[in-house]
């Protein structure tokens, strides 16, 4: 079935300057959608639904590490409209504001304190590309992700030359798994796509880079974005499509620039032939990551994910089979193609490739590091100069992760050896958390974060974030005031609503929401003196 | 030839024949064994929202939603057991704490939430902390329909009625996370928004967050005194079914209508589906306006009771009057769209062979 396309009403209420009174009417008007459809996805976008907001301050738990509310508060006081958002993908440039759409990263008090909307500058300039290592050469061990640029296409010539069941074969060998976070082999995903009946195809780039802690999609579109094209170009050529999207999230000013102007150059020398890239702007929403609901925005509609299966390789965009991958997976392609599978398989340690770590919080040098996959956490520290204090706790993978105590910091930071812990690599955005940080605090910066980017279409994600969060309130509030009776009670549903939310949640966002506090409540019990999970029959035990 | 086995499943431990295309939850009701739902309804696309229905299926890691899978060959399927039940307890716990307790619901609406009922049901515990609303509610002028969005559990079986079944999308769901409920665009009245006041979205809604703003004026009903009275739309020719809550007791025994209400979906021709004249018009049974007994107009200009064989008298006489002194041209008739084919076919052929005159109309012929 040929799913009528829609056309992109976000986009329209963004020309409209968001969701103002009568713009719904008016985009229904042009577009034919039904009026309160488009303002059903307007209102789903925070960056179109609240067209009064002049500044955003991100505070996200890396962000607070480095003073986000005062700066909210300091910018508020200058009478600016300003309001506080989730992780921009900046944590290695504390703190990011965003003026409309434009990120200032590595914002200070000072720099905001006295400061007018329109005066704001950023002390990082207008290129935003920050820490890179180990090592910036172009040396033999790495996938080059972090360097120069080339146009020259190679490694697509070489894709022609392979063919299609080459190339899966190839990619297949070399062990790529998604670096999106679920880390599902990238092989079996091609294949599949290429297996299917239905020959209008797709493949999909999710740049949509939302999971607080990452920001390494966005370093490689500002350093490769030729790379991402070109993995994006083979991909196509592989799985037998000729229009590609590339879904990257509204915040991503300079990434789009990039990616645009790379596209063009690409188009100037026609190197891929008749492959169309459309690109696709996000309009603020941490849950358009997950694929099905990365692909429902593409269609024009609220951004909720779809019950799988059927998965995209099946029925995706438009109803068509659909290859998605993250900005890293795909960005490895032509190197795979360049080098070969071996050479790729051996770069890693516990599994395939090198990979792009994330490292933010309480280090010297926050960024991006290409490591051995199965890299421990002391030496990625180590890569970035160091910590800043004692280490107390670390986030191996994102908000999503959990948190686990420092003495996990030699365990391999791979798909298999966290998982073993009940925490995953996800993302691989790694936050330090220092001596001194208070648990419950940051347990709660994280639920804060999943209350807020839920989709709210499934009962126990929309219900289970805000209780679980409310539940913590209840928790420190009773802590702090040393209340202990309301101390023993308060989290007390905590492990049951908990183990709902993984069985019974649409998507993974839903599933993890609460495991910063239950993993937190796990290794950090002196964090919360005096609390009880529960004694509901058949209660999930934290331990 | 080879016989073909044909496709199979194995529900709670029996064999089961599969029927083309169907889902887990059809295949279960067809079976009789009953899987709870909140946000299915065999009328509209399945949502997989409410997250009631999920069963366990052998080999998938997760619980899977019985009303979006579609049964498939060798799938062995359970419908219960100490996971699922857990997952039932769980998750009505959850819905109770964003939902109004029992008592705060409106006592004009007896129907009450399917949230209670199904807590009830499965031994959900009730004393989980109760969440403040945050959803508030707006005005809408609107004389139908009446919208609590903090008794609402977000199972858009309205929304999706509005769009797949009438066709109209008024309503969306709206916002997002926490905070999402249920809109017109810009939360324009219903009376501004495109909606056709069918009422289907308050039929379908499994709590009392849509409900009827009519029986909301009347005092609150005894509940064991409500009837459900099946009866024929009299708007139209279409026949629609519907059902009259009736408080036979109230208006001094006069009896009253309190609702009208849907039949089940699947259940009659309508499929439970109705139009706002149908849904809201009822007013007129018991309005002192109407006639319910023949009468005629005599010499002081007043109208009195009479008998039915007067009354038919007195009309036949006072048209063949016309037709003698003006011609069957000067008669016209005109039926109403309230009657069935048959009974404008009744009227024509008197308007042509009784009275002689092609003049016939029917009120929706224009
Ligand atoms: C809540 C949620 C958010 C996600 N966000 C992202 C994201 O920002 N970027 C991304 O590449 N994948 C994200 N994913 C994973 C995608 O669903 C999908 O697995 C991935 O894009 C597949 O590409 P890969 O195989 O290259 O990893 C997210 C998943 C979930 C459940
Ligand atoms: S788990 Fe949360 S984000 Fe995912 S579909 Fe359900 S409500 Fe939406
Ligand atoms: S009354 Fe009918 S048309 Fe109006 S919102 Fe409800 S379902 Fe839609
Ligand atoms: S108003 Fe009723 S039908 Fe509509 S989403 Fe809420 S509970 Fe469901
Ligand atoms: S940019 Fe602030 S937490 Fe990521
Ligand atoms: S009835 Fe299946 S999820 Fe709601």
């Amino acid at each position: 079935m040929t799913r009528k396309k829609r056309p992109d009403i976000a986009a329209a209420l963004q020309q409209a300057g968001g969701l103002r009174e009568g713009a719904s009417r008016q985009v229904a008007k042009d577009s034919g959608v039904p009026e309160a459809h488009v303002y059903g996805v307007g209102s789903f976008f925070h960056l179109l639904a609240e067209p009064d907001v002049e500044l955003r301050v991100c505070t996200g738990l890396t962000c607070q590490l480095a003073g986000a509310d005062a700066l909210l508060v300091a910018a508020r006081a200058q009478g600016i409209e300003a309001v506080g958002c989730s992780c921009l993908a900046a944590c290695d440039a504390p703190v990011p504001l965003l003026r409309g759409r434009e990120v200032l990263p590595a914002m200070t008090l000072d720099d905001v304190r006295g400061v007018a909307l329109e005066a704001l500058r950023s002390p990082a300039g207008e290129h935003w590309q920050r820490a890179v290592g180990p090592e910036l050469e172009l040396d033999a061990s790495a996938s080059r992700l972090l360097h120069a640029p080339s146009y020259e296409g190679a490694s697509f010539a070489k894709a022609r030359a392979l063919g299609p069941q080459g190339v899966i074969d190839l990619i297949a060998r070399s062990g790529l798994q998604g670096r999106g976070g679920a880390g599902f082999p990238a092989g079996i995903k091609w294949r599949s796509v290429a297996a299917q009946a239905e020959m209008q195809r797709y493949v999909v780039l999710n740049a949509d880079e939302g999971e607080p802690g990452t920001f390494k999609d966005r370093e490689v579109m500002l350093r490769r974005p030729d790379a991402v094209l070109e993995g994006l170009a083979i991909a196509a050529l592989t799985v037998g499509a000729k229009e590609v999207y590339l879904y990257l999230r509204g915040e991503f000013d300079r990434p789009w620039r990039a990616m645009s102007d790379a596209i063009a150059e690409f188009e100037r020398r026609g190197t891929f032939g008749e492959i169309a890239f459309h690109m696709h702007a996000g309009h603020g929403a941490y849950i358009c990551g997950e694929e099905t609901a990365l692909i429902e925005a593409l269609e024009g509609k609220r951004g909720m994910p779809r019950i799988k299966p059927p998965y995209p390789t099946e029925k995706g965009l438009w109803g068509k089979p659909t290859l998605v991958h993250n900005v890293e997976t795909i960005g490895c392609v032509p190197a795979i193609l360049e080098r070969g599978a071996e050479w790729f398989e051996a770069l890693g340690r516990t599994g395939a490739g090198t990979k792009l770590y994330c490292v933010s919080g309480h280090v010297v040098r926050p960024g991006t590091y290409e490591l051995p996959l199965g890299a421990t956490l002391d030496e990625l520290v180590e890569a970035a100069g160091g910590y800043t204090v004692g280490l107390k706790a670390f986030s191996p993978g994102g908000a999503s992760s959990g948190f686990l105590p420092a003495a996990e910091r030699g365990r391999p930071l791979d798909f298999k050896a966290l998982a073993e812990v009940g925490s995953m690599l996800g993302s691989a955005g790694v936050v330090v958390l220092g001596e001194g940080v208070d648990m419950a605090w940051a347990a709660r910066q994280q639920l804060l974060f999943f209350e807020e980017e839920s989709c709210g279409q499934c009962a126990p994600c929309r219900i289970g974030t805000r209780f679980v969060r409310e539940r913590l309130d209840a928790y420190i509030a009773a802590r702090d005031g040393g209340d202990a009776a309301a101390m023993a009670s308060a989290l007390s549903q905590v492990a049951d609503v908990a183990w709902e939310m993984d069985e019974g949640s649409i998507c993974g966002l839903g599933m993890t929401a609460p495991l910063p506090l239950t993993s937190a409540m796990r290794h950090f019990p002196s964090d919360f003196p005096g609390s009880s999970t529960g004694d509901f029959p058949g209660s999930a035990k934290l331990g | 030839m080879t016989e073909v086995k044909p496709a199979t499943i194995v529900l709670d431990g029996q064999e089961v024949a599969i029927e083309e295309g169907e889902t887990l939850l059809e295949l279960a009701a067809r079976r009789g064994v009953e899987i709870p739902t909140l946000c299915h309804d065999p009328r509209l696309v399945p949502a997989g929202a409410c997250r009631t229905c999920l069963v366990e299926i052998e080999g998938w890691r997760r619980l899977a939603p019985s009303c979006t899978t579609v049964a498939a060959d060798g799938m062995v399927v359970r419908s219960a057991n100490e996971r699922i039940e857990r997952h039932r307890k769980t998750l009505m716990a959850l819905y109770l704490t964003d939902h109004p307790a029992p008592g705060e619901i409106a006592p004009h609406i007896v129907d009450g939430s399917e949230v209670h009922r199904m807590a009830v049901e499965c031994g959900a515990p009730d004393d989980w902390p109760r969440m403040a609303p945050i959803r508030v509610g707006r005005e809408d002028h609107n004389a139908f329909i009446q919208f609590e969005p903090e008794r609402c559990i977000l199972c858009a079986r309205c929304v999706r009625y509005c769009a797949e079944v009438e066709a109209v999308s008024a309503i969306t769901l709206a916002d997002r996370g926490s905070r999402t409920t249920i809109a017109t665009a810009d939360d324009l009245s219903l009376m501004e928004a495109s909606c056709e006041l069918c009422g289907g979205c308050i039929d379908v809604c499994p709590t009392d967050a849509l409900t009827e703003k009519l029986a909301l004026a009347l005092p609150a009903p005894i509940p064991d005194k409500l009837e459900r009275v099946r009866t024929t739309c009299n708007y139209c020719g279409v026949g629609c079914q519907m059902d009259l809550e009736v408080e036979r007791e109230a208006n001094e025994g006069r009896g009253r209508v309190r609702r009208v209400l849907s039949p089940p979906a699947g259940t009659t021709t309508n499929d439970g589906n109705l139009c706002v004249k149908g849904r809201f018009a009822y007013q007129f049974i018991e309005h002192e306006d109407r006639l319910t007994k023949p009468m005629v107009r005599r010499e002081d200009g007043l109208l009195h009771e009479t008998s039915w064989a007067e009354a038919l008298e007195t009309a036949a006489r006072g048209l063949l009057g016309v037709k003698a002194r003006h011609g069957s041209d000067a008669l016209g008739f005109v039926s109403s769209s309230r009657c069935t084919g048959e009974e404008n076919y009744l009227m024509q052929k008197l308007a042509r062979a009784a009275f002689g005159t092609n003049n016939c109309h029917q009120c929706a012929a224009t």
